[in-house]
């Protein structure tokens, strides 16, 4: 009995103990919060990753070529297939590199992108499509469509041609050009030839104009814009320099691996993920004309495959294996494309929190120097204790146990003081730039409009068992010397 | 009812060795009332520590009603030290974290698990109390060490001694730090401890007059007692 009463009494009454507890409960906060944010961006990365790349992708062996079936067929087998019942739904989509060659002020430039074609149709099912578009009524209905604005801006550079006017159809002839019409000086050494009359001139063409329908192209924005920096009166924002209705003329292999094969495309809209490296390298343009200029009508060489249930991943990507030869056709998972970079993630995060713990390690150190000063100060009282029968395995328990009790206080202090911060840590944030005069988490680098923070009971739990494990580990020593201590020379002490 | 043979104790000090006790022997009768003067350094207080079983001899025995006591195991020692013996120090060694009632009620805390100690809360507190108010102490019960003036402390001390009913009260100079009149005091509180309740004391001081009137003197010299067999006469 006397043991719980002292270390209630020992708890208030000792100065040196808030030191501890204070030690302790920053040590837990800052694991607390710092773990919350990097789960939270973690969390949002890997979300990010998995957004963009749909569950389980199939795809061709000759990436040039595509499969060796149409992509119908192919999708009509899988629908009977065991499989099947796993699957939300199936795009299909022809992934391939290009060049795509821009024009604005003047200036004109090529960068390679990533070239994917798709159908809206399909792929509004999937994910991390349709959600990343920049107009409000494509995200809801994904097309290729110019709005009016868009398509002014287009014919205004390109008038709508005459049928029998040369249109942007590739490997055609360029037509016969209608200014033999003039009459022009004859040529030297040609004074002979007569010139054509006016009459022989060949009839108004009065045949309706054909609106020559642009083929939609969606760019990833920061293929199109730069980010500019937020200034005093302005937050920082995207700069577009290639607008919509701007052409972008896209090169790449037709399907034979032989010839290349291009065409010029209209800027229907932007995608923003908040990915940098898919922003800034994918442009997307309609499935059906990708696959005419390559000439594989009806062919692709991936389809995208979204799950019922995503964490049936390998189950379904073996049942898909099976469907067809490895020869031609290759699966895998989201996991298996981005694995590299979800392992970074998670090294990372085990070496920060290990070195975070450090800094438990290191309150643990203020603990056992403050309770071997405690032990020091008390030694008097201890061989009172003893001389009025206290017991050896009595006074390691004083001791053991008001470690244990200051380790429980302070990472019940330190918790919510971490989640505290971490439930307010935008408020702070902006709280500390005011201050300070600095945005401490740069707007301008990162798309998120807040800092995600993701806490986890579980990891929280271990934190506090930690604390607390330290807390008693590092009172070991200050106790057993206590329980150490002769009656008599402790009583002598001063 | 105590009796201590052939006892010897040395204290070794950076290479200096000091024989403080050379074979001493010693009987206390029950109920009886025993100084232990001598000069400073003689060993009274070692003698003391040793009776009590606050320390272990280096050679010799220390027997409580016939049974050696100073080669028990630990845990039987503590209990010793807990129920059988009380002591009374000098300088009071009271916890200051505690009241003076806390304080009195320590070695039943210890003694009492969690689970006894609320059985028999009510009945300790009531017995603390009785005490305290026993020795003049019934207003201070709440008072810290750091508030209560010399005497009182050691009232408090002898209380504190007294709450489980020990045999055998051990006091090492016990009004060595009180004036005249408190030492006083304390002297007549073991005397009617002595002589209403039966309890024996064995008391050390250097002071010959609070020695006078106890039952028996025994003076320690050379790390034993002296003429053995004058004292032996005396008490014939």
């Amino acid at each position: 009995m006397y043991i719980y009463m002292l270390w209630m009494r020992y708890l208030k009454a000792r100065r040196q103990a808030y030191i501890c507890i204070v030690c302790v409960m920053l040590g837990v906060a800052t694991l607390i919060v710092v773990n919350s944010v990097m789960s939270g961006f973690s969390t949002k990365l890997r979300n990010g990753l998995h957004d963009l790349q749909s569950d389980i992708v199939i795809e061709s062996t000759d990436q040039i070529y595509g499969f060796p079936y149409t992509a119908e067929a192919m999708m009509e087998h899988i629908r009977r297939s065991p499989a099947a019942e796993h699957i939300r739904a199936m795009a299909p989509s022809v992934e391939l590199f290009a060049l795509a060659q821009f024009r604005a002020n003047g200036h004109s430039w090529s960068q390679q992108v990533r070239l994917v074609g798709i159908d809206p149709k399909y792929q509004r099912q999937l994910e991390g499509f349709s959600e990343y578009l920049m107009q409000d009524e494509r995200k809801t209905n994904p097309s290729f469509e110019l709005d009016p604005a868009a398509l002014h801006h287009y014919e205004w550079f390109h008038p709508p041609l005459r049928p029998n006017q040369v249109g942007l159809i590739p490997n055609q002839p360029p037509a016969p050009v209608v200014a033999d019409q003039i009459p022009l000086p004859p040529l030297k050494g040609q004074e002979d030839k007569p010139l054509k009359k006016l009459e022989e001139l060949p009839p108004i063409d009065n045949t309706p104009l054909v609106i020559q329908k642009p083929h939609g192209i969606i760019l990833g924005c920061a293929l199109a814009s730069t980010r500019v920096p937020a200034t005093p009166t302005t937050p920082a924002h995207d700069s577009f320099f290639v607008d919509r209705g701007d052409t972008v003329a896209v090169y790449t292999l037709g399907s034979e691996g032989f010839e290349p094969v291009w065409d010029e495309f209209v800027v229907c809209d932007y995608i923003q993920t908040g990915m940098a490296d898919f922003d800034s390298s994918t442009v997307f343009v309609p499935l059906d004309r990708l696959q005419r200029i390559r000439t594989m009508e009806g062919r692709v060489n991936t389809i995208q495959v979204r799950l019922n249930d995503p964490t049936q991943l390998n189950q379904v990507k073996k049942l898909l294996q099976n469907l067809f030869p490895p020869d031609y056709v290759h699966v895998s998972t989201w996991e298996d494309k981005r694995g590299v970079l979800l392992a970074a993630i998670s090294i990372e995060r085990g070496i920060l929190n290990l070195l975070l713990f450090l800094i438990i390690g290191v309150a643990g150190f203020g603990i056992l120097a403050i309770f071997s000063m405690i032990v020091t100060e008390k030694t008097r009282d201890i061989g009172i204790l003893k001389s009025l029968g206290a017991s050896s395995r009595g006074i390691w328990s004083i001791f053991l146990g008001y470690g244990l009790l200051l380790g429980l206080v302070g990472a019940g202090l330190g918790t919510a003081l971490g989640l505290l911060i971490t439930r307010n840590i935008n408020e702070i944030e902006q709280w500390v730039g005011r201050r300070t005069g600095k945005e401490l988490f740069s707007r301008d680098v990162y798309y998120f409009k807040e800092i995600p923070t993701n806490v986890n009971v579980q990891h929280v739990l271990l934190i506090i068992a930690g604390a607390v494990l330290i807390a008693v580990v590092f009172s070991i020593l200050p106790a057993r010397k206590a329980a150490r201590l002769k009656p008599v020379q402790a009583l002598r002490f001063e | 009812m105590l009796t201590v043979r052939g006892l010897h104790k040395t204290y070794r000090r950076h290479s200096v060795e000091v024989k403080v006790l050379q074979g001493l022997d010693l009987e206390v009768r029950d109920s009886e009332f025993l100084a232990i003067v001598g000069a400073s350094g003689s060993g009274k207080s070692t003698l003391l520590h040793l009776m009590g079983t606050l320390d272990q001899p280096d050679s010799g025995e220390v027997l409580l009603e016939g049974q050696r006591i100073d080669n028990l195991p630990g845990k039987i020692r503590d209990q010793l030290r807990n129920q059988t013996f009380g002591y009374i120090f000098q300088f009071y060694h009271l916890l200051p974290e505690l009241t003076a009632l806390e304080n009195v009620l320590m070695p039943a805390m210890i003694a009492n698990s969690v689970s006894r100690w609320f059985g028999n809360r009510k009945e300790l507190r009531r017995r603390a109390t009785e005490l305290l108010e026993r020795f003049g102490l019934g207003k201070r019960l709440k008072h810290r060490p750091r508030e209560l003036s010399g005497g009182e402390l050691q009232r408090t001390a002898i209380a504190r001694a007294l709450i489980c009913q020990p045999r055998i009260l051990l006091a090492d100079e016990p009004t060595g730090n009180l004036d005249a009149e408190n030492g006083q005091d304390i002297v007549r509180i073991l005397r009617e401890l002595n002589g209403r309740d039966g309890v024996t004391i064995v008391m050390v001081t250097h002071n010959m007059e609070l020695a006078a009137g106890c039952d028996r003197i025994v003076k320690l010299v050379g790390g034993r007692v002296e003429n053995p067999r004058v004292e032996a006469a005396l008490t014939a």
